[in-house]
């Protein structure tokens, strides 16, 4: 590594034979100019392969997420511009709907484990080819490539308090429920729905992990018998460790993420405001209050809370995978 | 015993019911789509006995998401090629060349992966708006690759890593400078992991709701999804022009999903395995 940081500013990856062959060969052909104009051209041409990508997420990701830290502790509305401290934070906490959309991320985390349980249950099931693996396999994929959008107006009807599932619970006595009525029952519901959209995804991503899976490993712990919740716990959860840490976070970040479309469509964060998410709290200040200093703050939270909440599973799971 | 039959079938009988409630939403919309509304009203459970395609024609037409179509089909297809091209421009110089600060610009990618957009979309609506970009194609396509790019580069990066450098080499002997290699090596060679990101990334922006709706705030703009959002306020009372809408809308998924879905499943498992 200390060598190639010498050597010039730019060249092809274990590729001297071949520079030196080129220039050779250039040499021949042409004068000294066009030798040092292609000699230049080639050493730029790793930059400008790159550059309109790195200038495209500088300008439009890294920019804007310091602007918008920055821009977290100057006032709206008639303090536009002036440093106001940590005004917009305390203005947070204390407003009952922000505090109902950290509530409500507590509860993701609290059923993140039941988010990734069940796509790695299936998994697991499908690996071990239960009739009709394949069927499963695509049919439980299908939700995963549908917008938001159409899942949140597709459970609307679903949900409707005439609807098709309260319909169902009658029949077996049960209800009917205001599913997205009711303050109780709402962010359970929209929950529900996310996790139907996406267990499909995790599906996948279990199945690729499974491909991994040394299946001498099973076949052993078959031979002495062991029984299927044993072969989950001892067998396929140790093996699995870097998998599971994979889906954990990305189903919390899909969670903290991609939940927008949802809540917008199917409740506009309500009934009374039980619905709200930071995303959602974001977009309310920032499009319909014309608060945008006030949603920057809220923006710096929730990238505080992402960062918690990756770096704090991941650690989790590193030492749950080395006692193992 | 995973292996015995009855017990096999005791799992795969409560898979089978998972697998109906998965499929049934979607049966339950398109079948009220073709229902009549006084139909749907009567009884909205019961097999259409007509094919009802009024209800498409009226959300395509009147309710304008023909308009919406279009402009999803405008801005998906031109945000695709150009997360493509400069993707695969990015990953082959990352993966292939050494230069100077190659690490660290591999990093910055890394960490710009994990900025949700909720994160910057105050500053980055400010900074569409102050360049003139809101409200406008190139802005919401600038947006959409910004998002997409890290993503893209990731994944591109990690495909052309398993190109084998003896082939960069061979080609710069034949005298290929270095765009040359890009152009008569790397795009032909990495056409499987173009086109798994290429129908991933289609998918993010057909489906995205957020960045249209902070990017595209008038309405004859609307992207497909801001259409079905705004459907629902229109026609709240005639729920099987509601489904229709929201049918128009899932089908081009619906079609891509029954061709290409190991692409897809590809696409997706690529960040778990390399990563």
């Amino acid at each position: 590594m200390a060598i190639r940081d010498t050597s010039p500013l730019a060249r092809p990856a274990d590729s001297g034979r071949a520079g030196g062959g080129e220039i050779r060969r250039r040499a021949r052909h042409g004068g000294t100019g066009t030798i040092s104009r292609t000699l230049r051209s080639e050493r730029l041409a790793p930059f400008v392969l790159v550059a309109p990508a790195v200038l495209i997420i500088v300008a439009l990701r890294l920019w804007p997420l310091l602007l918008g830290v920055n821009f977290s502790f100057t006032g709206d509305g008639e303090r536009n511009g002036t440093m106001v401290g940590l005004d917009n934070y305390l203005d947070l906490f204390q407003d009952p709907l922000f505090r109902g959309a950290l509530r409500n991320v507590g509860l993701l985390v609290l059923l993140l484990p039941v988010a990734v349980a069940i796509p790695g249950l299936l998994a697991t099931f499908i690996y071990l080819r239960v009739p009709g693996h394949r069927v499963f396999r695509s049919v439980y994929f299908f939700p995963a490539v549908l917008s938001p959008v159409i899942v949140g107006a597709i459970f609307n009807l679903m949900l409707a308090f005439d609807g098709p599932l309260n319909t169902v619970l009658a029949g077996i006595g049960v209800g009917p429920i205001d599913w997205l009525g009711d303050p109780d029952v709402a962010m359970f519901a929209v929950v529900g729905v996310q996790i139907w959209a996406t267990f499909g995804m995790a599906l996948v991503v279990f199945l690729a992990g499974f491909a991994t899976l040394d299946s001498a490993l099973l076949d052993a712990a078959r031979v002495d018998g062991a029984s299927l919740p044993q072969i989950i716990w001892h067998v396929i959860i140790p093996s699995l460790t870097r998998t599971i840490q994979f889906v954990f976070v990305t189903t919390m970040i899909g969670m903290l993420t991609s939940m927008f479309g949802l809540l917008y469509v199917m409740t506009s964060g309500g009934p009374e405001g039980s619905t709200y998410l930071p995303e959602y709290y974001i977009w309310i200040q920032q499009g319909q209050m014309n608060r945008p200093a006030l949603a920057s703050a809220a923006s710096t939270i929730l990238f505080v809370i992402m960062l918690v909440v990756g770096l704090l599973q991941i650690s989790v799971l590193r030492r749950a995978g080395r006692e193992d | 015993m995973p292996g015995s039959r009855l017990s096999k079938w005791v799992v795969a009988v409560p898979m089978a019911l998972l697998a109906l409630a998965t499929i049934y939403p979607l049966v339950f919309t398109a079948n009220v789509a073709m229902k009549t509304r006084r139909d749907y009203v009567l009884d909205r459970f019961s097999p259409t006995t007509s094919l009802h395609w009024d209800n498409i024609v009226t959300a395509w037409t009147s309710v304008g998401m023909a308009r919406y179509f279009a402009n999803s089909v405008i801005v998906v297809t031109i945000s695709v090629v150009v997360l493509l091209l400069l993707g695969s421009m990015a990953g082959f110089a990352l993966s292939q060349l050494r230069f100077r600060g190659s690490k660290a610009l591999f990093l910055g990618c890394l960490a710009a992966l994990f900025i949700p957009f909720q994160v910057i979309m105050v500053p980055l609506a400010r900074v569409m708006a102050d360049s003139g970009l809101i409200d406008t194609y190139p802005g919401l396509i600038l947006a959409y690759v910004a998002q997409f790019l890290p993503f893209t580069i990731f994944l591109m990066t990690s495909y052309y890593k398993t190109i084998p450098p003896e082939i960069v080499d061979a080609a710069r002997i034949d005298g290929n400078t270095t765009y040359g290699v890009y152009r008569r090596i790397m795009l032909p060679m990495g056409t499987p992991a173009l086109l798994s990101v290429g129908i991933l990334n289609a998918l993010f922006c057909w489906n995205d709701v957020l960045i249209s709706l902070l990017m595209m705030p008038s309405a004859d703009h609307r992207t497909l999804m801001v259409g079905v959002t705004a459907l629902r306020g229109q026609y709240s009372d005639d729920i099987p022009t509601f489904a229709s809408g929201v049918l128009i809308a899932a089908v081009p998924v619906l079609m891509i999903y029954l061709f290409l879905q190991r692409q897809i499943a590809d696409g997706v498992t690529a960040g778990s395995t390399k990563g």
